[in-house]
């Protein structure tokens, strides 16, 4: 019997990067941490993009001091295994300071196969756009080092297209929150930092026309916004699913927060196959999408965005994730809670040590679910 | 039984108490008289180009110093509570989360906390913590804020780096000219950086002199004197404060006066200092004979101001400043404080703030 499209989509979200690399030997990956990296340059590069999420949270791999972020820690014991060996490179786009060090050791570890890239902190700063450019410019030329491919026109506007039509796939499969269980949007958008990025595209597109019929409604759900750094599993989505609540706004970095594109920006884009196109397009993306607390372009302007798709999606309560140890995301919390709060949305700052969730996060969550009635 | 010291007091502490307690004085001056004179006070990370600012002749104060200030009179504990109260989550660095405090609880703090400023500077080249701190402070203080983006350098730096930061500074001196009211004078900025470069380089010199045997200074006397190349970058108090010191330290190279009574093993130290505990944890090594000869954290404002144009000259030296490049860079620079000072070993720090 063949397997649905929403099938296979859930199912590939709950491998690990060593399982997607068996499962299509055919292809090279490379790998990446941050949403801020350009998958784009990858894929016209001719290799596969696969975000790498840790396995074991627990892992304390020595390079690290033990007050490091789990996703830190766990991404660079699943890089120090054998399970990624056959990566054909790893990107790391500079967000904070645990994975700038993140980074300079893989570099150590594997000179030649570790790519750095550092986007400007502050998006609209004078000469952001400019020196971003060169920055991507100069990533370029090293990812056709590494894949051992020339620059194809025809590569690039595919790598375009595929990207642009996947933003757009994602774009639905958001509007449909409020009728669909939250853990399943989770594993559909989580696909599609896993597998080879065409194939995912074809699914969703399956997944999105069968879903459209989906008769499952959200009647008496309470609206969660979810905000939070990477979520590589689904236990929370679940538990808030299980005691009544419905993620509409999901902004983390396996969410809706890693596909999206200023609508504006994105009506300008243009679909040229030149390298410049390339470059300009991955800058123009990265430099307005919405803020990551690892970036800034304005004082209140991520606390805004926040309060503006709470109201957009009529959510009654939020729930900002902190990875214990996480700099970023723990200041943040303090302001978006307030913004919330002051817009009549109660916010449960919760600390988790990685993606899953337990017993004492269960009492909380239900508390807080009860307290929005 | 007294018990025997095996630690050798410098002379220019005197001096360094008595400049240091100039600055806070007249940092707690601007408390009072800043408003009616028309004088501005920024609040600004270690690492901030403060040449800028001494321009528009605005006073620079430092809440990182504050915090080992917090620190070093154990009162941080409590104001990180306070911060704590707020919802900054305790593994946040504990020199925002006391600075915070101390804004919140002023009651509680040294000083009464530090005198409220006009606006606020924040360059990332030290960490990815100031961006949140200093928002922290905008959004409490409703002051503006700059923050100067010296984007993270893995390898070399690159020229679109240098761009970027000068295109920043450019855009910071048109913001300073808006909140002063003040022209900007180029000619002003040029003799400022000079005096930074003779500070840093006296600061340089001094530390290049450790290489003596036995080594003139230990790393607490670093940390201790390094007070004033925080906080007077730029002034000529600085450079008198720099030449009184070099005096001493190349006497006591010249007599072979070491900073310990008996020095057996030369060690590097990596690393900010242990600040509530800086004699009694050194005291340790001391006790033994080990004198740490040099360290990499001083060292961050030893900065080699380099040639060109003044504004030029600033991007580049705030951008390549150690703690903005890579693991590999810094591991180079503790192999060559090795090489250049013999020492026998080294101490890395792993450091929660
Ligand atoms: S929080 Fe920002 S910088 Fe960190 S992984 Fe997510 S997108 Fe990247
Ligand atoms: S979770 Fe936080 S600390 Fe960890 S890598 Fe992401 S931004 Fe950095």
């Amino acid at each position: 019997m063949t397997r649905s499209a929403v099938e296979q989509l859930v199912e590939t979200a709950s491998l690990t990067g060593r399982e997607i690399m068996e499962r299509y030997p055919d292809r090279q990956f490379f790998g990446f941490t941050c949403s801020y990296w350009p998958e784009e340059l990858v894929l016209a590069a001719g290799m596969e993009p696969l975000r790498l999420f840790p396995v074991n949270t627990r892992a304390m791999p020595p390079e690290l001091p033990s007050f490091s972020c789990s996703l830190a820690r766990g991404v660079l014991a699943e890089l120090k295994g054998t399970g990624l060996k056959k990566l054909a490179g790893l990107g790391q786009a500079q967000t904070c300071d645990t994975m700038q060090c993140l980074g300079s050791i893989a570099q150590g570890a594997f000179p030649e196969q570790v790519l750095e890239l550092v986007p400007p902190v502050l998006l609209a700063a004078p000469g952001a756009r400019e020196y971003y450019h060169e920055e991507l410019k100069a990533l370029w030329q090293k990812l056709l080092g590494l894949s051992g491919e020339a620059a194809k026109e025809e590569n690039i506007a595919a790598a375009l297209n595929i990207f642009q039509r996947m933003r757009q796939l994602v774009r639905q499969v958001d509007e449909m929150r409020p009728r669909l269980p939250s853990p399943l949007v989770a594993s559909l958008l989580r696909a599609g930092q896993l597998m080879p990025r065409q194939e995912y595209v074809t699914l969703l597109e399956e997944a999105v026309t069968a879903l459209a019929g989906y008769e499952e409604t959200g009647t008496g759900k309470i609206g969660i916004l979810l905000s939070g750094p990477v979520l590589e599993k689904d236990s929370l989505y679940l538990m808030i699913e299980e005691l009544g609540g419905r993620v509409l706004v999901d902004d983390t970095c396996t969410g809706t927060r890693h596909y999206a594109e200023d609508p504006a920006e994105e009506a300008g884009a243009g679909r040229a196959g030149s390298v410049e196109g390339l470059l300009e397009q991955v800058a123009r993306r990265h430099l307005t999408m919405p803020l990551c607390p690892c970036r800034h372009r304005r004082l209140e302007e991520r606390s805004e965005y926040l309060q503006s798709q709470a109201r957009e999606r009529g959510v009654r309560g939020a729930i900002l994730v902190v990875r214990k140890y996480c700099e970023p995301h723990a200041f943040d919390a303090v302001p978006v809670a307030k913004a919330l709060q002051q817009q009549g949305i109660k916010a449960l700052v919760l600390e988790l040590e990685g993606a899953d969730v337990g017993g004492q996060e269960r009492t909380r969550l239900q508390a807080f679910l009860e307290s929005l009635g | 039984m007294t018990e025997k010291r095996s630690y050798r007091r410098l002379e220019s502490t005197k001096e360094l108490q008595r400049v240091m307690t100039r600055y806070y004085g007249m940092s707690n001056y601007f408390r009072y008289w800043g408003k009616p004179l028309g004088r501005k006070l920024a609040w600004v990370t270690s690492g901030a180009p403060v040449e800028l600012l001494r321009v528009f002749k605005i006073h620079p104060v430092y809440p990182e110093q504050y915090g080992a200030i917090c620190g070093s009179r154990k009162v941080s504990g409590e104001l990180c509570q306070v911060a704590e109260a707020q919802g900054y989550n305790q593994d946040l660095c504990s020199y925002a989360r006391a600075h915070i405090g101390s804004i919140l609880r002023p009651d509680l703090a040294p000083m009464k906390g530090l005198p409220k400023p006009d606006l606020l500077v924040a360059c990332t080249n030290i960490c990815g913590t100031v961006l949140k701190w200093y928002e922290a402070l905008a959004r409490i203080l409703q002051v503006p804020l700059i923050v100067i983006d010296t984007p993270y350098q893995p390898g070399e730096v690159t020229p679109q780096a240098k761009q970027y930061v000068l295109r920043q500074l450019e855009a910071a001196v048109v913001e300073l000219e808006r909140v002063t009211g003040v022209r900007f004078n180029e000619k002003k900025l040029d003799t400022i950086a000079e005096k930074s470069r003779q500070v840093t380089t006296l600061w340089r010199e001094i530390k290049d002199l450790c290489a003596a045997k036995p080594s003139p200074l230990n790393a607490p006397d670093l940390f201790i004197h390094m007070a004033p190349i925080v906080v007077l970058r730029g002034t000529d108090t600085g450079v008198k404060y720099y030449s009184l010191l070099k005096k001493e330290v190349e006497q006591r190279v010249q007599e072979g006066v070491g900073a310990l009574e008996q020095e057996k093993v030369r060690l590097v130290w990596d690393n900010i200092a242990i600040w509530p505990h800086l004699f009694k944890f050194f005291k340790m090594f001391t006790e033994r004979g080990a004198c740490f000869v040099a360290d990499t954290y001083t060292g961050g404002w030893a900065m080699d101001f380099s040639e060109g144009n003044t504004m030029e000259t600033l991007a580049t030296t705030y951008t390549e400043v150690f703690l903005n490049r890579s693991a590999q860079y810094r591991a180079r620079q503790i192999i060559d404080q090795i090489r250049q000072f013999d020492a026998d070993g080294f101490v890395m720090h792993s450091n929660r703030s």
